[in-house]
């Protein structure tokens, strides 16, 4: 499980202080969570430090009760190779590898071998249905089968932890619909996903919606439309 | 695999600056290998030219270069002394030769006349020497011509060549090519030299020596018994110009390390531009996992993919020069000047494979220090 505890995150301007995230305190649970607020309200520093991409100038990040924030540049790398999955807004994809290579990257970090992680690939491919785009480098894809084949990749380690942010903000309706679906299917099948938008329409999915104002947790709302826990509650 | 195809996807994806880098290195590393190859072509060629001597000891006057038979300066008395120590120094034959040169810089109005005693001819002094006409003997007033003087200028039979005022030689005897210095020399009787430049010394004097007997060890004892003499072997000759030679090599590996760091310049340069280029890429990988050595490897590669093919180029590009330029001397000179050894060629790998991790090692340090937050931007 996925906790921050305190978490703050301050930047030093000149004279003006900008706290960017403020004690933001909460424990992620199975499921799809959202994360909605204005926008300068400290949504991707949070993701930032959530993911270890950035360190916390206070508090601290847990995964399964293991403090993970104050690790090193490496260390919080290797864990988030193994534990965590990312679907960003834009530029998810490396130019020059095709679709497949792409989705097998996090598995050749992970030292699997070629036959394997192709063979992997190509069933996550499959289950994202672009497998006839194995060999596309993503200069040849839409922005909605870019988006896919990032989840692909996301899920390539099967980790607990996914992360994604704006996943849809550059997409139209209905392929913006199509990355939805996937992200609740994985929520649905008992993973972490944490989804940042400011979609509201698309937050109301969520099991839980975290309102994020001025770097501070306002508020969880549990929408009616919680399409997980309908579908637990079955 | 993925990282092979990301360098050389990478490389490919800007072909043109790729090629140019890539042309930067070619041309360093072919004209390091063309410089360092006059060395080897040197030191092989001296191998050669010293296994066609008969003779296993060349005397010269003491301090004399190696090599370099000059003015006459070992004197009569020199002569009969070595004559007086021979038989027990184990010494068959003791041969004075005088020489005499005349002419510029063109090999072509150049001649180098040896004085030989009467009944020793050219082939006692190389045994592989071979008479295409005429006869081997240069008689009182005759000359045996080498097969390279010949051909250049259409010295045959009957031809006269003019010392000097006084002194013309018939031409009597032509020599075929064998592919040595040999071929360059005018073989005259010794008596010619000596009323030629008004003396009675000698330039060299080579000294045949039994079979069983060291050569090294007799040179030794000579220089012991006669003063004022330097005895050589080849391998004495060998050493000295292997000691200039390697000077020589020193200077010229210098010249060319100057087009070396340039084509060095070049591909950090183009790596550098790359990485900037390339920052979200990085941050990306450093966001799904990879660390910090994954990607200072990764740039590395890329510069050590350009070093190594730049350098593998090069080493043709080189060995074609090189190629050219024996062609070239080998017609005017008679002598490959330049060779490309196995152990020059892996040098230029290896030079280049250096060059390569050198010129990578700063951007992939850059690179492998992205911080992925700002490399994804704040969107
Ligand atoms: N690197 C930074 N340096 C200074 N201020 C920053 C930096 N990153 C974010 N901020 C500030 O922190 C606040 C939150 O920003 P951000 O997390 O990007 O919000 P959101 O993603 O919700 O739009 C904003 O006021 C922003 O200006
Ligand atoms: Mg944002």
């Amino acid at each position: 499980m996925l906790e921050a505890v305190g978490l703050c995150k301050r930047y030093y301007q000149g004279e003006l202080d900008v706290v960017a995230v403020d004690h933001f305190t909460y424990a992620f649970p199975p499921g799809l969570t959202a994360i909605v607020g204005p926008s300068g309200s400290g949504k991707t520093t949070l993701l930032n430090l959530l993911a270890g991409f950035d360190v916390p100038t206070e508090g601290e990040v847990r995964l399964d009760g293991r403090v993970f924030s104050t690790l090193s540049e490496d260390e919080r790398a290797e864990v988030r190779l193994r534990h965590m999955g990312f679907v960003f807004q834009q530029w998810n994809l490396i130019p020059t590898l095709t679709a497949l290579e792409n989705v097998a990257f996090p598995l050749m970090l992970a030292g699997h071998s070629l036959k394997e992680r192709t063979e992997r690939a190509q069933a996550l491919l499959a289950a994202v249905g672009l497998e006839r785009r194995a060999k596309h480098l993503p200069s040849r894809l839409s922005g909605g089968e870019q988006q896919r084949v990032a989840i692909a990749r996301a899920l390539a380690l099967d980790p607990p932890v996914l992360f994604a942010d704006e996943p849809t903000g550059n997409l139209d309706s209905a392929s913006g619909a199509r990355v939805v679906e996937l992200l609740l299917a994985q929520a649905q099948a008992g993973r972490t996903v944490i989804l940042v938008t400011h979609d509201l329409e698309l937050s109301r999915k969520a099991d839980r919606i975290l309102h994020l104002r001025d770097g501070r947790l306002m508020r969880v709302e549990t929408p009616s439309a919680g399409l997980t826990r309908a579908a637990q509650s079955l | 695999m993925e990282v092979l195809a990301l360098v050389y996807r990478n490389l490919r994806a800007r072909p043109v600056r790729s090629l140019l880098t890539l042309l930067g290195i070619v041309v360093a590393t072919a004209s390091m290998v063309l410089f360092l190859s006059f060395g080897e072509g040197l030191r092989r060629a001296l191998g050669a030219e010293l296994s066609r001597v008969g003779p296993a000891i060349l005397v010269v006057p003491e301090g004399a270069e190696a090599f370099s038979p000059g003015y006459p300066e070992l004197r009569p008395e020199t002569l009969e002394a070595i004559r007086r120590v021979a038989p027990s120094l184990g010494i068959v034959q003791v041969i004075p030769t005088a020489v005499f040169a005349r002419g510029g810089f063109d090999p072509s109005s150049s001649f180098v006349f040896q004085g030989l005693p009467a009944g020793v001819t050219a082939r006692d002094l190389y045994p592989n020497l071979r008479l295409a006409k005429g006869s081997m003997d240069p008689g009182d007033w005759g000359a045996v011509v080498g097969g390279g003087v010949a051909r250049r200028n259409n010295l045959d039979l009957g031809k006269t060549l003019r010392l000097s005022p006084q002194v013309t030689l018939r031409v009597v005897g032509v020599l075929e090519r064998s592919g040595g210095l040999a071929d360059n020399f005018i073989y005259v009787p010794l008596p010619v030299i000596h009323a030629l430049l008004n003396t009675g010394n000698y330039s060299s004097i080579l000294v045949a020596i039994e079979p069983g007997r060291r050569a090294e060890e007799v040179a030794r004892a000579l220089e012991e018994r006669v003063s004022g003499i330097d005895a050589q072997t080849t391998g004495d000759v060998m050493r000295f110009a292997e000691r200039a030679v390697r000077i020589s090599d020193l200077v010229r590996f210098g010249i060319s390390l100057v087009a070396l760091v340039v084509g060095g310049l070049l591909v950090a340069n183009t790596v550098m531009m790359s990485v900037y280029e390339r920052i979200r890429e990085f941050g990306l990988m450093r966001a799904l996992g990879a660390k910090r050595r994954f990607i200072f490897g990764l740039v590395l590669l890329e510069a050590l993919v350009l070093g190594l093919a730049g350098g593998l180029l090069g080493l043709l590009l080189g060995q074609a020069a090189s190629g050219l330029v024996n062609w070239f001397t080998l017609r005017e000179v008679g002598l490959a000047l330049s060779a490309v050894t196995l152990r020059l060629a892996s040098f230029a790998l290896l030079v280049a494979v250096v060059l390569g991790l050198a010129a990578g090692f700063l951007p992939a340090r850059t690179a492998s220090r992205i911080r992925v937050v700002e490399a994804l931007g704040r969107v």
